[in-house]
């Protein structure tokens, strides 16, 4: 269902004049009330009037989450406080977390962004979504709680954890969507097999997961496992939160990037030149409906591309494939780069194997190390230790022909490495550089 | 056929593991006729031969391991030197490989049991039939 059919098929045309006028807002509104940005602009000698095309774009400064931090907390805001509704922050695993904040005309645009994104997904007024996105400073779960309500469907904000009360609530309250993180989803899957309740028992169709990167072969495994359709959603709480693109239920091919909201490009991460259509990047958004906190030419350090092409579904805002990964989660190993989505793909692919892995990096006599932990199924363990050894040996295998890379694949006994309520940490990196 | 139902555990090569599983069964009054452990550099595989092999299947999966269930022939032979090479000699002779074997000495008089598991259990059993090698059955070795 499209939620906003005038706006989400705005024809091209149209919807790039209303990005500009946005756009220019946008760009007066931060140059007048941000010193920050007036800064930044003078520093690259450029004026809000120059802006005179979306092309121009490609000439203001980035913003980094460095420049959140610099000017922590509430530096790049450009109202005052007492007009502030609503703060978020984002997880700072290193130092002091990025804020932002909203107001109450930003809180009204995200749920109607987010609005529009679950009807995308195929959620529809009577649905009740059980939310096991965490609620707090994260914003997943105030976002797709918002979003909801504003669909008009029944919301359950259970939040993240408590996995056998999740099971009793999905099962007694009859949920029919799941809003939550990839991993989390798989950690439920797997608790209601141990305690015993079926796919039947349950009016669940459709998962809406994200916050985190994942793979299509995980996709595949959630959907085979609940029997639902998994959909990508994607957000930063820099720039949002949940909503900013979505796949649509129709094609599931690339999440629909909002662009009467934000515009996305894509840039070579090392020289920051714009990149056309179609090539893979780092995924970088100005948002131009923004209030508090606009930000302009923000660097996600997600790594994508944009799919130009027309969608079945009929909506017009272009497409971003899958995040491949964070830049920022990129390794290298002995010079080799590789996304543990990466890893994570070929070990869907290898039958038999859980969808439950870790990866260990580790510098030995200055060499880098990669293991591989592989959780052992009951489907893949056989009573003779060399098919379990050749099975080990196949993974290794097939990681060094697609990667370059030698890895240690080590088998795990079921259950015993960490499952997730929030975010996946699925490598443990060791060397001190 | 004379088929004796052998457990098989996945384990991690790490102290204490091997523990668990005989204490849990223990714990469990199922009795471990036989055991052996095969291993590799970082994991291992328990193979059991036990007394109440539904009870010792259920228990060890509602703890969280991996098992298995295989199929595999007890062999009754004289305590005395000599026996095993008769046996594996009639095998020999006729080709068939042993994928691997354990043994246990048996309190009835002066006997023991060797355990196999074959690559070709069929072909294995018509050997030994036509050898004349006593082949216990699940009930006979839950006796012993």
């Amino acid at each position: 269902m499209i939620y906003d059919d005038e706006l989400e098929t705005l024809p091209r045309e149209a919807l790039e004049a209303l990005q500009l006028k946005r756009l220019k807002n946008t760009i007066e509104r931060v140059y007048n009330l941000v010193p920050f940005y007036k800064r930044k602009f003078e520093e690259a000698k450029i004026k809000p009037e120059d802006v005179k095309s979306l092309d121009d774009l490609k000439r203001l400064p980035f913003t980094t989450k460095q420049d959140l931090r610099d000017n922590y907390p509430f530096g790049l805001f450009t109202i005052p406080l007492e007009q502030v509704v609503r703060v978020h922050a984002s997880s700072g695993t290193t130092g002091k977390p990025t804020v932002v904040g909203y107001s109450k005309r930003d809180v009204e645009i995200w749920s109607d962004l987010m609005a529009r994104s679950l009807a995308a997904a195929g959620v529809s007024k009577g649905d009740v979504i059980q939310n096991a996105y965490g609620y707090g400073l994260f914003t997943g779960g105030l976002g797709a709680h918002y979003g909801g309500e504003r669909l008009g469907a029944t919301v359950i904000p259970i939040s993240g954890g408590n996995t056998k009360k999740q099971i009793m609530i999905m099962k007694d309250f009859d949920s029919t969507i799941l809003t939550a993180t990839p991993s989390y989803t798989l950690y439920l899957a797997e608790t209601m097999a141990e305690i015993g309740i079926k796919r039947e028992e349950l009016k669940l169709k459709i998962g809406i997961l994200g916050a985190e990167p994942w793979s299509d072969e995980m996709r595949k495994s959630i959907e085979e496992k609940l029997n639902i359709d998994a959909i990508d959603i994607y957000g930063l709480s820099e720039i949002m939160g949940p909503g900013v693109a979505i796949e649509c239920i129709d094609a599931k091919e690339g999440l629909h990037i909002w662009e009467d909201a934000f515009i996305p490009e894509i840039i070579d991460p090392e020289t920051g030149d714009v990149l056309p259509d179609g090539e893979e990047g780092e995924l970088v958004i100005t948002t131009i409906l923004k209030e508090a906190i606009p930000l302009i030419r923000y660097r996600t350090r997600d790594i994508t591309r944009i799919i130009k092409e027309p969608c079945k579904c009929g909506r017009t805002h272009r497409r971003i494939k899958r995040i491949k990964g964070r830049s920022d989660d990129m390794l290298i190993i002995r010079g080799v780069n590789i996304f543990p989505s990466q890893i994570e793909s070929l070990l869907m692919e290898t039958e038999g194997v859980e969808p439950h892995y870790q990866i260990i990096v580790d510098r030995v006599n200055n060499l880098d190390t990669m293991e591989v932990k592989v959780e052992v199924s009951e489907k893949m363990f056989s009573d003779e230790i060399k098919h379990l050894q050749k099975l080990k040996e196949r993974i290794e295998k097939d990681i060094k022909d697609l990667y370059g890379i030698t890895v240690k694949v080590t088998l795990a006994e079921p259950k015993t490495l960490q499952r997730f309520e929030g975010k996946a940490k699925r490598v443990v990196d060791k060397r001190n550089i | 056929m004379k088929r004796i139902r052998q457990i098989s555990v996945f384990v991690e090569n790490r102290p204490g593991r091997l523990l668990e599983v005989v204490d849990l069964l223990g714990k469990n009054g199922i009795n471990i006729k036989a055991l052996s452990l095969a291993d590799s550099s970082d994991f291992g595989i328990v193979r059991l031969v036990v007394k109440g092999v539904d009870d010792a299947m259920k228990v060890l999966k509602s703890s969280g391991f991996t098992v298995s269930e295989t199929p595999i022939i007890a062999c009754m032979i004289n305590d005395k030197p000599g026996s095993l090479a008769k046996i594996l000699r009639a095998l020999s002779e006729n080709n068939v490989n042993i994928e691997y074997m354990y043994g246990f000495a048996s309190p009835i008089e002066r006997k023991a049991v060797m355990v196999f598991k074959f690559s070709e259990t069929e072909k294995a059993q018509e050997i030994l039939n036509k050898y004349d090698i006593k082949m216990l059955t699940q009930e006979e070795i839950r006796e012993i």
